[in-house]
This record gives structure tokens, sequence and C-alpha cells, in this order.
């Protein structure tokens, strides 16, 4: 065992920072998963892992600099090695832009618990429904399952101490044909691998593979198109990585106005759409005050513990604020959001499944996941990506068959003016940004003149 | 040469691990030790956004039990946490083998015992002291700040070094360190009319901070001229889409190789290991040896060896030796990247050692070597490939990048854009993808710059796997000559 426990740490290293103080965050993160491929188990793992983190604020003319450092502690002399490190580099840094007071946060009772444990056999649970999975023996399966246990301790200088869990999980089940020329995913991120019904999610694979029997082929170019809940989330969630205030503010965004200043204000869709971050999110709850270590567009270490509320951050289509620190808000003359780890978009107009949804459609394509979306253009947050694991005609508003995949040019901001019709909001598991960003409660969207810009021959 | 204070040494933590697997039925056993020490300072406008430093350390245990693989790590470096992570590998082996198809077949290796590697640098970075990085980074600023063109300025440097024990029971002890440094200047203009950026190209290389102060890079030259590349960028026209000859400069095809090549030819994405994340390839294993991949003149190695490579080792995370091999031999596919494991399904003799974890935490999987693309043998310059070119483009720089998941359609852009016209440079045009198919655009290569135009690119942040593992990996190549190849215009594909 250590000799020393991570809040004995946190108080610890507060101590050696002295009355200049700081930030301190001691994390203890227990991970089970399991993984498959080709309807065998291949890698798995069982980790524990318990890191100090340390923001040190060192006064000097001019205001007060800060210093990180980060690292395993097993003694006091661990602890006082990482205190050190990040003064010096505070010493060297000079005064922070950002820098402000720290609030006096709360002092939870349970400070000094120690961390929650996380037992090898929860994962059990998945590794027990895989063998019916993989007696299916006319698919493929490949999939992933992870069952994480986050224990966080926070210290500040200004007396806050928080100590808080988060249970994470995600399941996903990808199937293939034999001849690999069908594939469909399936997947649910949650707080705990036991809410996954591994039955659901081999039905929705087995449906889905069903319907690709039916193989049309499909041009490239605009397109009307029914996007899942996961595919929705997956643009959004990388529109909201990019709506810092600092940078609209400073002309270098998609969220600047060329005139001056930000588009905050502006109508950005017809459809009373509503996109928020929010902690108190039934089903995808997270911690609702602000940790940051280090400065950056949408943080500041000098932020740490002040309470978070939900963020609207467009309000029945019009963009009502952008993602920023105290310091940020203030230099671009916006009201202060801080942003948390989770992403609620609700269509007050939409309502319906996704299937209803792209029922409605009446002609188009239904697009289940996307992928590999990268920035093309940060001037009008141009991204590019591609489909996967299964486009469907919709014809007449019925599914008719699957499709070839495409890659797509669309701005998740651009793409907003162009819904016509929404789903209800649902929960749903980003494919592509779950490995950082897994909490989402998304409508699916029906969008006019989606950009599949060229096909793509992959499966 | 990995040396933590106030805990046990690497061999007192291995047999505690090894002893308590092999008396627990394990048949293979594996241990690990590994630290990773992350130093790194950003500037913006020429104040310290964020400046720290990080240290990892854990041990870690991998066994084959009952057949199947199990897997346990622990930041807790003691004697009783090295026995305990190895019991717990063992439990997560059992409950795998109850749905593990097929036995755990390892490819032969021969036993290297007691070794030691150390990647060579000239100037250790980490010594440098915190003001003297900043003060660096503070004189590139200087540079350019005074430009009329510049209205912000991002800069950073970091630097990392990691440092491991692996042992098994076959009783190799090995030990090796390497060190890597990167750094970048970008330079924004804001008008109101939109805002351009123009970033250095130079990629981060296995080296020591030799390398920020001319040794491999020529840093002065290329800050100098980034104000007047980004004006000419500023007033430069929009591109018109359409097929264009493309001369791409090495600090721009390492990616293209990255995506389309080095992915494409892991042996266990083409049997299906990352299909549920990753992807799989289009290079199946049908196709080894008789799949055209491009062009006569394409010749592509995996190199574990390569001089101041970010994945170059002395041997891999399963105590493989590092060697150099043929992927891609006068354009067809010869090879593939394995582990040990992965190399067994198809009957190799012997893995081709690129196992890899980024952290003790982590399980090794096969993760990519430094995979590059061999020079011309007609020592042609990029200037000479140009004056080739009647109407073309010469791209320059990485930027955005996307390929899909069997690495067929890609799509890059860039940082600068270079329009040629009757063999001359004429100057830069804007909003400008290219997007082509894996196989199609390796065929079009019709010409290759000679090893006078030969850079080793590379990238610090390669992800592959399930939990995400993040890998450093260099690719060299010459500059290169591509016919006929689809650009895009950006302002036209996001026009609504």
């Amino acid at each position: 065992m250590s000799e020393i426990s991570l809040p004995d740490a946190v108080e610890v290293a507060l101590e050696l920072l002295g009355k200049d103080g700081g930030v301190v965050i001691g994390g203890n993160s227990a991970t089970n998963n399991l993984r498959w491929a080709n309807s065998a188990l291949t890698t798995n793992g069982d980790s524990i892992d318990q890191t100090l983190s340390i923001s040190a604020f060192v006064s000097m003319s001019g205001g007060v600099a800060t210093g990180m450092s980060s690292g395993q502690i097993r003694s006091r002399d661990d602890v006082e090695a990482l205190v050190a490190a990040s003064k010096a580099s505070a010493v060297s840094a000079g005064p922070a832009v950002d820098a402000m007071d720290l609030v006096a946060g709360p002092t939870d009772k349970n400070f000094a618990d120690a961390a929650l444990t996380l037992d090898v056999s929860e994962i059990s649970h998945v590794a027990g429904g895989l063998a019916e999975v993989f007696a299916h023996r006319d698919q493929e399966f490949f999939g992933y399952a992870e069952q994480s246990l986050d224990t966080t301790y926070v210290g500040t200088s200004s007396g806050t101490r928080m100590r808080y869990s988060e249970r994470t999980s995600r399941f996903e089940l990808c199937a293939k044909s034999h001849d690999r020329k069908r594939s469909a995913w399936s997947g649910q991120g949650g707080t705990s691998l036991t809410d996954v019904s591994i039955g659901n999610h081999l039905s929705d694979v087995t449906q889905k593979l069903q319907i690709q029997n039916t193989q049309i082929d499909t041009d490239a170019g605009r397109h009307r198109v029914t996007l899942s809940p996961s595919a929705v989330s997956d643009l959004l969630i990388y529109m909201l990585w990019s709506s810092a205030a600092r940078d609209a503010a400073e002309g270098r965004s998609a969220f600047s106005n060329v005139k001056g200043g930000t588009r905050v204000g502006e109508t950005l869709t017809k459809r009373n759409l509503n996109l928020a971050t929010d902690p108190n999110l039934k089903g995808i709850e997270t911690f609702d005050r602000v940790v940051n270590l280090g400065s950056s567009a949408l943080g500041s270490a000098f932020d740490t513990g002040i309470e978070i509320g939900r963020s609207d951050i467009i309000t029945d289509g019009v963009l009502t604020a952008l993602g920023s620190s105290r310091h940020a808000a203030q230099e671009a003359k916006l009201p202060f959001t801080p942003l948390t780890d989770n992403i609620s978009l609700v269509d007050a107009q939409g309502s319906g499944s996704l299937a209803e949804l792209a029922s409605r459609m009446g002609d188009g394509l239904l697009i289940t996941c996307l992928w590999y979306i990268r920035e093309v253009d940060p001037q009008n947050l141009l991204l590019t990506g591609l489909t996967r694991d299964g486009v469907y005609v919709v014809s007449g508003g019925e599914v008719i068959g699957a499709t070839n995949n495409f890659r797509f040019n669309e701005s998740p901001i651009d793409m907003l003016a162009r819904v016509i019709d929404a789903g209800t909001t649902v929960p749903c598991l980003p494919r592509e940004w779950a490995d950082w960003f897994s909490r989402a409660q998304v409508a699916p969207l029906t969008i006019e003149g989606f950009n599949l810009s060229t096909k793509s021959d992959a499966i | 040469m990995i040396q933590i204070p106030n805990t046990p040494t690497p061999e007192l933590l291995s047999s505690a691990a090894l002893e308590a697997a092999a008396s627990n039925g394990a048949t293979v056993a594996q241990f690990r030790l590994a630290k990773h020490d992350m130093r790194g300072v950003s500037l913006r406008d020429g104040d310290v956004e964020n400046i720290g430093s990080e240290s990892n350390v854990a041990l870690s245990v991998r066994v084959v039990h009952s057949g199947a693989w199990g897997f346990a790590a622990s930041t807790e470096l003691t004697i009783e946490s090295a026995f305990n992570t190895a019991l717990r590998a063992i439990q997560v082996a059992k409950i795998s083998a109850q749905v593990a198809a097929d036995e755990v077949i390892l490819a032969n290796e021969p036993v290297h015992g007691k070794q030691s590697w150390t990647l060579p640098i000239e100037i250790d970075a980490f010594e440098k002291t915190d003001s003297e990085i900043i003060e660096f980074l503070q004189n590139w600023n200087h540079k350019i700040s005074g430009s009329s063109i510049v209205s912000h300025i991002e800069s950073n440097i970091g630097m990392g070094r990691d440092q491991t024990f692996y042992s098994d029971l076959l009783g190799n002890e090995i030990s090796q360190q390497r060190d890597r440094i990167s750094a970048a200047l970008t330079a924004i203009h804001v008008s109101d009319s939109g805002f351009e950026d123009m970033r250095t190209c130079a990629p981060p290389a296995g080296r020591g901070w030799e390398y920020l102060t001319g040794t491999g890079w020529d840093w002065e030259s290329e800050i100098a001229r980034i104000p007047e590349y980004l004006d000419e960028k500023v007033k430069s026209p929009s591109v018109t889409p359409g097929a264009w000859d493309l001369v791409i400069d090495p600090t721009n095809l390492w990616l293209t190789i990255h995506e389309s090549i080095g992915h494409a030819t892991e042996l266990d994405r083409a049997l299906g290991y990352e299909a549920n994340y990753a992807g799989t390839s289009f290079a199946t294993i049908d196709k080894l040896g008789n799949f055209k991949y491009g062009s006569p003149i394409m010749n592509v190695t995996g190199d574990r060896t390569s001089d101041h490579g970010l994945s170059t080792v002395g041997y891999d995370d399963e105590g493989v030796a590092a060697q150099k091999w043929d992927l891609i031999k006068d354009g067809i596919l010869v090879g593939y990247q394995t582990d040990r494991s992965i190399a067994s399904k198809i009957k190799m003799d012997r893995s081709n050692g690129c196992a890899f974890a980024d952290s003790a935490l982590h399980s090794p999987i096969q993760r990519m070597p430094n995979v590059s693309l061999q020079p011309g043998t007609e020592d042609l310059t990029t200037k000479d490939l140009i004056s080739n070119v009647e109407s073309g483009i010469y791209i320059v720089g990485d930027k955005s990048w996307s390929i899909d998941m069997q690495r067929f359609n890609f799509q890059f852009t860039g940082q600068r854009f270079h329009e040629i016209k009757n063999g001359e440079i004429v100057g830069q045009l804007k909003d400008v993808a290219y997007q082509s198919k894996t196989p199609d655009f390796w065929a079009s290569m019709r010409q290759l710059g000679g090893a006078s135009t030969y850079l080793l690119g590379g990238a610090l942040n390669c992800g592959k796997g399930q939990p995400g593992q993040v890998a450093p990996v260099s690719h060299g190549c010459p500059s290169a000559t591509f016919t006929k190849i689809n650009v895009l215009n950006t302002r036209d594909e996001s026009a609504k």
C-alpha cells in the first residue's frame, strides 16, 4: 500500500503550497474491460490508476502565475516533489492572463473517505452474455465493454474540499456477415454494464444485417438524410468543443461575427432546437462543479470549485451562449458559461423514434453512425468524416435496403439551418467520441441537402 | 536504467510477479514496469498559457492461462502489489477463457536475456529549466510578432521520455529508454473577411534539445518566413476544384502514408481485430504477394530501427528484437506489421516486433513501426519534380486528415498549396483538400524525389485500440508527384 492516501496527499500538497495556494486533484481510476473480435474474446484488462495533480499559484509582480505537475504518489516525498515542480514552473511562467480569485467551494464531509472499489466480477455480466452472442454462427461479432469507477478528490487553497465518484459504462456490439459485405453496430453508454441487455443489442444488429441483404447503389451528392442520435451527437460534440467565447470574440472561430464580436443572439435554425450541457440531466448526470488544472479556451484552474448549472448554448434555435472561463467571459463580454461533460439536444417540435422519423422523411437516406470526424476549415467549422456500419435507403417512408458508405463534408452549424424534422430525445452513445465523451441525450434529425461528398468503398 | 525512489528494484518486482504467475498455472507471463515523463510549455501571444510536467509509472502483468490472455496493472510499486497484480491477471484470463474461441499461441522469438538499449540523443531536453524553455519560445514569438499580418501567435514545446523494464518467464530482462521532442509555432491573421493561419511544418522527432537548435530542422529560416507564407495565403485565390497533378512534400505525404499504408498493413486490422473501433483493412491476407498497391516505383518498409524514429526501439513490448522489413515491394503488397500472437495467426515464423503499450496500465497490442516510402533511385530534387508538372499544386505541411474504416477513401488538407504552372511555382492557392482512394492514389504516383528530399515526418498522437492507446510514430518519405488527383474546394463543400 502507498504510505499516504489520496485525500491526505491533497491536504499535504495544499499545506506545502503555502499562502499563495493552488488547486490539487487526486484521482483514483479503476477500470475493467473486455474486447472481442471474430466471435472470440481478445484483449482484456483490469487496472487501477492513482494520480495526484497540482496547479501551484505563485504571487509575483503583475499578478499570479500557475504551474502544473502530475504523477503517482507513494509517500510524502512524492507529494513534496510534485509541489516543488509545480511551484518552479509557476515561478518561471509569469503572471497568468486568466488569474482570478478562487471561490470557496463546498467542504464535503466524506472528503477523507477511501476511493470506491470496482470488483473485476462486475464485468462478468457481459462475459456471460457474450457466450450466447457468439453462439450465433451465422454472423461474426466484434465489440468492447468497459466499466470504470473514478473517485476524485479536489482541494483548493480557498477551502474547497470535494470528493465525488462517477461510474461510466460503455457497451458496443458490431456484427458482420462472414463475407464482410454487411456490417452493423449497436452501442449503449451509461453508468453500469449490468443495465445492458445484450440480447436487445444482438436483436438490433441482426435486424440491421438482414436489411442489408438488399443493397442499393447511391451516388454522392447532397441528400436528404435522417441522422441517428449517435450521429447527431458526434457532430454536436465537436461543435460544443469549438464553441469557445474567447476564440469567437477574437475573430478566430466559426462563432465569430465578421463585423466584430460573436454570433451570440443569431438565429441558427428556424426549428425550436435547444442545445445544452447540464450536470443534473437524469441518466447522464455528471459532476456539478468546475474542476480544472490548467488553462484553455474553455476553462481555467482559477474557476475550480464554482458550481455548474445548466448552460443553454442554443435556445429555440438562437445561439444564446458560448463556453468560457470567468476570465474569458469577461473579455468577451458574455455571461460566464462553464461547460460540463454531457450534452442534450431537444427539438421542441420533435416527436417519435428514429424509425418513425426516417419514415416521415419519405425519400432519403438513414445514417446510423459517423466516423473519423475531423475539422477541415475552422472558419465555418466544416467537418469531414465517414458514414459507417449501415446507411439505409428510405423510399416512400419505408426502409427498402442498404446503400454504400460516403465521405461527408458538413458544418454542424450550417446543418442546423437545414433541419426539417426531428424525433424525440433519447440517450445515445457517440460512436466517434465515446473515448472522451459518452454522456449524451440527443434527438435524431432529418437534414435537407446533407453533403455526402464522395462515395466510400469501405464496409 | 529505470529507477523509482523508495521502491523495490524492477528485478524484485518482476520476480514476485512472474513467480506468482508461474506458480498459479500461467503458461506465459510477461512483466512490465514503465515510467513515462512529459514536459510541456505553451504560449499564447507570448504569454505562458500552460506549463507543466507529468510523470507516470506503473507495473503490469500479462499472462496466458487456460489458453487465454489475462492482463492487470497497478500504480502501486510494491512486492505485494506485483504479486497481487499477477493473480488478478490470472483471474481475468479465467473469465476470458470461458468465451475465448482460439488458444493464444505466440510466434517464436530467441531469448535475448539481459539487455539494455537507449535511443541516442545529443542534449538532454529534460535538463533544460522551465525559464530556458519559455525564453526559447518567446524568442521564436519575437521573430514574427512585429509583422502586421500576424494577429495572434500560438507556440509550444513538448518532450517525452519512456523508461521501461520488460521481463518474462523465458529469462528476458530488457531495460530501454527513448526520448522525443516536438515544437510548433502558428501565426493567425484576423480581419473583417475572416481568419487564416500558418504553422511550422517540423515533425516531432526521436531527438533531444539539439533538434530545436538546428540539428535535423532549420527552425530559424522556417519561422522567419511564416509571416510571408501567411500573407501570401491570405491574398491567394480559392482553388478551382477538379483533377490536379500534385507534387506532395514529405511534410504532408508522411500523413497520407500513415493513414493509407501504415494502418492498412497492420495485420490485426486485416484480420478483423480492430473492426469495432478503428476498422479493418482492404489489404486482406489473400492479397499478400499479389495485390498491386501502387505504381512500380513504390517501395515501403516497416522499420523499428530508423535513426531518430518515434517508433524506434531496441526490443518491442513482448521481447522481440527490432527489425526492418518490406511491406510493399515494387508496388506489390508483400508484408504486414505483427506482434507475436497475430504473427502466429498466419503461420509467420517470427513476429516483426510491433507489440507496444502506451503505458504499463494498458495491454500491449500491435502498433505501427516507422512505415516509410523509399526515395527514388535517381536523386531528383523537389524542384526537379515541380519542373516536370505543367499544371498542378505543390502541397506542403499537414493539417486536416480523415480516412474510412477500410483505408480506402481519404481526404487531406495542408499548410500551403503552391500553384504550379509550366514547371514553376506562381503563388499560393487556398481552400484546398485532396481526396482519393488508396490504390488509385498510389497507382498514380509517377515520380519520386531522391534521397536528398527524404524526410522523417511523424506524429505523437496515433490512436488505436480499446481502451484507447496513443503511440508516437515516424514516416520517412521523399517528395513525390501524383497524377490527376481529385481536389476539392473546401468553401464549395460547405456552401449551403
